[in-house]
């Protein structure tokens, strides 16, 4: 149904992906996400010039499941090191060093524990990358002249439309009561 | 959402004065007689050694003497830890440690303790030289070539100076930081706190030399032929680790005593915790790298401190030291709710402090032991009595501080900063 399918026609009434309002500091940002969270919303989300300390207890989110990706990978690193060391230099082509034992745990520590950091920190950025959905190349969001300015002096808020609470009225409603301005409707 | 908006509002906030009223930062008299009753145990397990041991032959004293250095290395390593952390707490203006800072306080002041029960040592080193630190004994050492080269620096009058100017920095640093944060208490002077940093960057400076040198003197020298450059390292890693497991048990305990509400909360106990993992991790990072250069380097005066250590049955409490000291803290610390759970972190705490018992254990009993028919690690009432001793005294006196004073910093211009701190997700 998209103009590209059959440029001939005019496009349909976009889809409405969802409101946005905007807040004046972070404080009435912090205040904003309190009432948006205590109506039971989930598919939200609030947009800041810089990291607000305590914004993320106000949206009720919890504790980023990063940290599991991170274990993972780090016993996958060191696990993998450990064991290409002890096979190259203890099974397939052993070798005497300074008299020292083939399989020596020893020597192999710090090989293990730097592939063990490195694919840890993998895991820290690809698992950031993908619980974020990132990277993207659009976001509806960013039609918005206004939107802009959350990389300048503005908070915002958005509701979007796949939320079980939405209705257009609900959420325009809901955001001017938690203080909003300039309320927008996003379309996809 | 006052703490959320901590950083905001922190010159308008003012502490509700009801968090310091007299219940809530003061300890209370049970501790003072639980104090009393730490010494009197800690004497009479002294004085149960001594019977034991006076008139004993020369191995058996040397049993009893070697068991009471452990107990006294595993207990100065308090106030040491403790001065080095409240010096690098002022030196990098620390906000969040105001509520915590006093009972570190209270730890490193007790470095005269540590003086007095160093001061039986220092008299049988001249009294009956070579029974604790081989090298004084003129007959052990005769013809030792690598003792003569060493002989300028261990000589019994310089090993005295250097113990006098090692609890003269201690408890000089210990007395000055801590005094002025007690008469900012009553007059609420915040130059007072510019002082205390001011006071501890030569302090660090030299509270480093302190105690690396005391390492190398007191623990590394017992095996005069031995030497690992990063012994100084390794003690101060045991240091700080002991200090924060006995800090953070004891505001926990307070805690549950009904103390600090309000005051110390979840969010200082996790930044305690994230510490303990932290050096937890240190540990192991030092004793690991200062395994593997001697393993590496294969040098038989180096290597002579490893074997003893894995011969005699040494081998199990040396593995054990690993998983113990590392592996286990290592995983119980590592989730983050842990760091913050008021369940987990004593225990972690407890089983912290009996490895550091363990790990100086490990430390000064295989020198007992060295030699091709030696004996194992044995635990008997006189070794058991002699560890146990030095440590209770120091405890005793510790908890003797913690009730002669308020539990935290009352007029600390960093107090707002603390009690609105808060730790990101």
């Amino acid at each position: 149904m998209s103009a590209a399918t059959d440029a001939t026609k005019p496009a349909g009434p976009a889809r409405v992906w969802g409101v946005m309002g905007e807040f004046a500091g972070p404080t009435e940002l912090l205040h904003g996400c309190l009432a948006v969270r205590e109506a039971g919303w989930r598919k939200w989300d609030a947009y800041s010039p810089f990291p607000v300390h305590g914004l993320e207890l106000a949206m009720g989110l919890k504790p980023s499941r990063v940290s599991m990706i991170v274990l993972l990978g780090a016993m996958c690193g060191a696990g993998g090191g450990f064991a290409l060391q002890y096979w190259t230099s203890a099974v397939a082509y052993p070798m005497v060093v300074q008299g020292k034992p083939f399989g020596a745990w020893e020597p192999f520590t710090p090989v293990t524990f730097e592939l063990g950091v490195l694919l840890a920190s993998f895991g820290a950025i690809l698992g950031m990358l993908t619980l974020n959905v990132l990277p993207r190349w659009h976001h509806p969001l960013f039609k918005k002249e206004r939107f802009l300015k959350v990389s300048d002096d503005r908070f915002m808020v958005a509701l979007e439309a796949r939320d079980r609470n939405w209705s257009l009225e609900g959420a325009t409603r809901l955001l001017k009561q938690a203080g909003a301005t300039n309320i927008d409707v996003v379309e996809e | 959402m006052s703490h959320a908006t901590g950083h905001a509002h922190e010159h308008h906030f003012e502490p509700d004065p009801a968090l310091f009223a007299e219940p809530n930062v003061r300890a209370g008299g049970a501790a003072r007689g639980l104090s009393l009753a730490l010494i009197i145990a800690g004497l009479a397990l002294g004085g149960f050694v001594y019977l034991q041991s006076a008139g004993a032959d020369k191995p058996a004293m040397r049993v009893a003497m070697l068991s009471y250095h452990t107990g006294f290395l595993a207990s100065i390593a308090f106030f040491i830890g403790a001065l080095g952390f409240v010096m690098i707490l002022h030196q990098t203006a620390a906000g969040w440690s105001a509520v915590i800072r006093r009972q570190f306080e209270n730890l490193m002041s007790l470095a005269p303790v540590g003086a007095l029960l160093f001061l039986p040592t220092l008299v049988l080193c001249y009294t009956k030289p070579g029974l604790l630190w081989k090298w004084m004994d003129p007959a052990h050492v005769a013809g030792d070539v690598i003792f003569q080269k060493k002989q300028a620096f261990l000589n019994l009058p310089f090993f005295t100076v250097r113990a006098l100017a090692f609890f003269a920095v201690w408890a000089g640093f210990a007395f000055a930081l801590r005094s002025l944060s007690l008469r900012q208490d009553a007059d609420g002077d915040r130059w007072k706190t510019r002082t205390m940093r001011k006071i501890s960057a030569p302090g660090l400076l030299l509270f480093a030399l302190a105690t690396a040198f005391a390492g190398f003197d007191w623990g590394m020298a017992l095996d005069f032929h031995f030497f690992s450059t990063m012994w100084g390292v390794y003690f101060f890693a045991q240091s700080m680790l002991a200090t924060l497991a006995l800090g953070t048990l004891t505001l926990i305990v307070l805690r549950s005593a009904g103390r600090l509400e309000g005051l110390v909360r979840d969010e200082h106990f996790h930044d305690l915790g994230k510490l303990l993992f932290g050096f937890t991790i240190f540990w192991a990072y030092i004793s690991f790298s200062q395994y593997f250069l001697i393993w590496y380097a294969n040098i038989p005066e180096e290597t002579s401190f490893m074997m003893a250590r894995r011969e005699h049955g040494w081998l199990s409490l040396s593995s054990a030291l690993v998983v113990g000291k590392f592996v286990i803290p290592f995983l119980a610390l590592l989730p983050r709710p842990n760091r913050r759970s008021m369940a987990v972190l004593p225990l972690v705490c407890v089983w912290i402090l009996g490895m550091h018992l363990l790990d100086l254990f490990w430390v000064v009993q295989p020198e007992l032991t060295k030699g091709p028919d030696a004996p194992g690690p044995s635990l008997t009432p006189v070794v058991i009595a002699g560890i146990l001793s030095p440590l209770c005294v120091m405890l005793g006196a510790f908890l003797w501080r913690i009730a002669s004073v308020p539990l935290v910093p009352l007029q600390d211009p960093r107090l707002p900063q603390s009690l609105t701190h808060r730790n990101s997700i």
